[in-house]
């Protein structure tokens, strides 16, 4: 006070000061009721971070973008949007081989392809799955495009985990395995061991990681996820 | 509406801000002297260009934070196949928040637009504080060290091969902010910070023309 009285300057420093703050809150407030952000990360509620890359479908290698399989403006009722599951992986992780078995089980029914009996079992929404292979930092867990192949296509002379990837678990994966060998997409996503799960909603918010659910496996979790959009 | 059409509303004031701190002020603001006796001074012309360059940096950068919220939410404000498009920049969660304390670039815009137009706003009210000189200072070295985390993105852009254009108005707001700031350290270096220039000017014009 007894500045404002003699320091003729003070108040014009004060003023602007308060005027530049409620700027800035009437700035923020304007942010606040106009949108609604969401983290983009990896965990539970955030947004799922990009996945991006060349993939292999089976037939060749193609531009792989995570975005093509969302449905941005997805409402919790609808069950015509696909889901996704994103499978971090690698050829030569020796869980990642034993987990194939169950993986092709998995997005074989989800995705439904018909089972033995040609009928199709899941009445939920489709869900679809995507490999992102890596090659971890480990000796011995030198990776390819040609291995990543031979894992996904149950063939070929490369060795998985040093067995023939000809001879893991399961069949043929009929889904996308992206190359990720620069681990590109293994760093983004922030993944500390593989094989790692994650389910999507069809507008790419993170529903559940294996790593937050230990005692769940994918499949119980799509079941418990999707239960109201089961027909 | 477009959102390049959009960015035009924040780079017609930027440049009329910039052409306010340069000798084409003086000729664009002749005929208004009369009823605006501020514009008379290079001083206080160039205190106004300096304030609208760094309010739009400000409103861009509000802007920017909006298009990330935006994005985040997994709308599309500007994004295109082309090499322009802010939506790939602003949504890349691996580039679009800083190093340090992973605040977003556009709210990180703010802050420091916000601190540079207290200090454009607290000198172009009082010209001659004894403040004014070292917050033009201070000014100078906040737009100076810009310069670095301009270069920190525009390394960005060039990884992911795509443009920003409202990040890049925003960067060039600062820029020409920081020229802002260099000429009014000049002006008080050379001695020309103050009000003599206008008033001459008008002893001149006023000069009856039988005076000769």
């Amino acid at each position: 006070m007894k500045a404002l009285k003699h320091d003729t300057e003070a108040d014009v420093r004060g003023d602007t000061a308060i005027q530049v703050g409620a700027l800035f809150f009437v700035a923020l407030i304007l942010l606040a009721f106009t949108t609604d952000p969401v983290a983009t990360g990896t965990r539970e509620g955030d947004r799922a971070p990009a996945l991006e890359g060349k993939a292999y479908n089976g037939s060749g290698w193609t531009d792989f973008d995570l975005n093509d399989y969302l449905t941005p403006d997805w409402q919790s009722n609808d069950s015509s949007a696909a889901w996704v599951v994103v499978d971090f992986m690698d050829t030569d992780c020796p869980y990642c081989v034993r987990a194939a078995g169950d993986v092709y089980q998995y997005s074989n029914y989800f995705m439904k392809y018909p089972d033995n009996n040609g009928e199709i079992g899941w009445r939920g929404p489709l869900v679809k799955f995507i490999g992102s292979a890596t090659q971890l930092d480990i000796s011995g867990h030198e990776s390819s495009q040609q291995e990543i192949e031979d894992f996904r296509d149950r063939s070929g002379d490369s060795e998985c985990a040093g067995s023939p990837c000809s001879s893991r678990d399961g069949s043929t994966h009929q889904f996308t395995y992206i190359d990720d060998l620069d681990q590109d997409n293994m760093k983004a996503w922030k993944i500390g061991g593989t094989p790692t799960y994650f389910v999507l909603q069809p507008d790419g918010i993170v529903a559940w990681v294996s790593t937050e659910h230990p005692e769940e496996t994918v499949a119980d979790a799509i079941f418990r996820l999707t239960e109201e959009l089961i027909e | 509406m477009n959102a390049n059409l959009i960015l035009m509303l924040y780079i017609v004031p930027m440049v009329v801000g910039f052409l306010f701190m340069t000798p084409i002020g003086a000729t664009m603001t002749r005929s208004l002297t009369d009823r605006y006796s501020w514009m008379k001074h290079e001083r206080r012309r160039h205190m106004f260009g300096l304030n609208l360059v760094v309010f739009v940096g400000f409103a861009i950068s509000v802007h920017t934070t909006w298009i990330g919220n935006k994005i985040s939410e997994g709308g599309s404000v500007c994004a295109s196949a082309s090499l322009f498009s802010c939506d790939d920049v602003i949504g890349n969660p691996l580039y679009n928040t800083d190093p340090l304390f992973g605040i977003s670039w556009g709210m990180l815009g703010m802050l420091a637009f916000g601190a540079l137009f207290f200090l454009t706003r607290t000198v172009g009210k009082e010209l001659d504080a004894r403040w004014a000189e070292s917050y033009l200072n201070i000014g100078f070295y906040l737009t100076a060290a810009g310069l670095l985390v301009i270069a920190l993105l525009v390394s960005y852009e060039i990884e992911m091969q795509k443009i920003c254009q409202y990040c890049t108005t925003a960067h060039a707001a600062n820029l020409v902010a920081l020229f802002g700031f260099w000429k009014a350290r000049q002006m008080h270096e050379h001695g020309t910070w103050n009000d003599r220039d206008g008033e001459a000017a008008a002893t001149t014009s006023s000069k009856p023309a039988s005076v000769k």
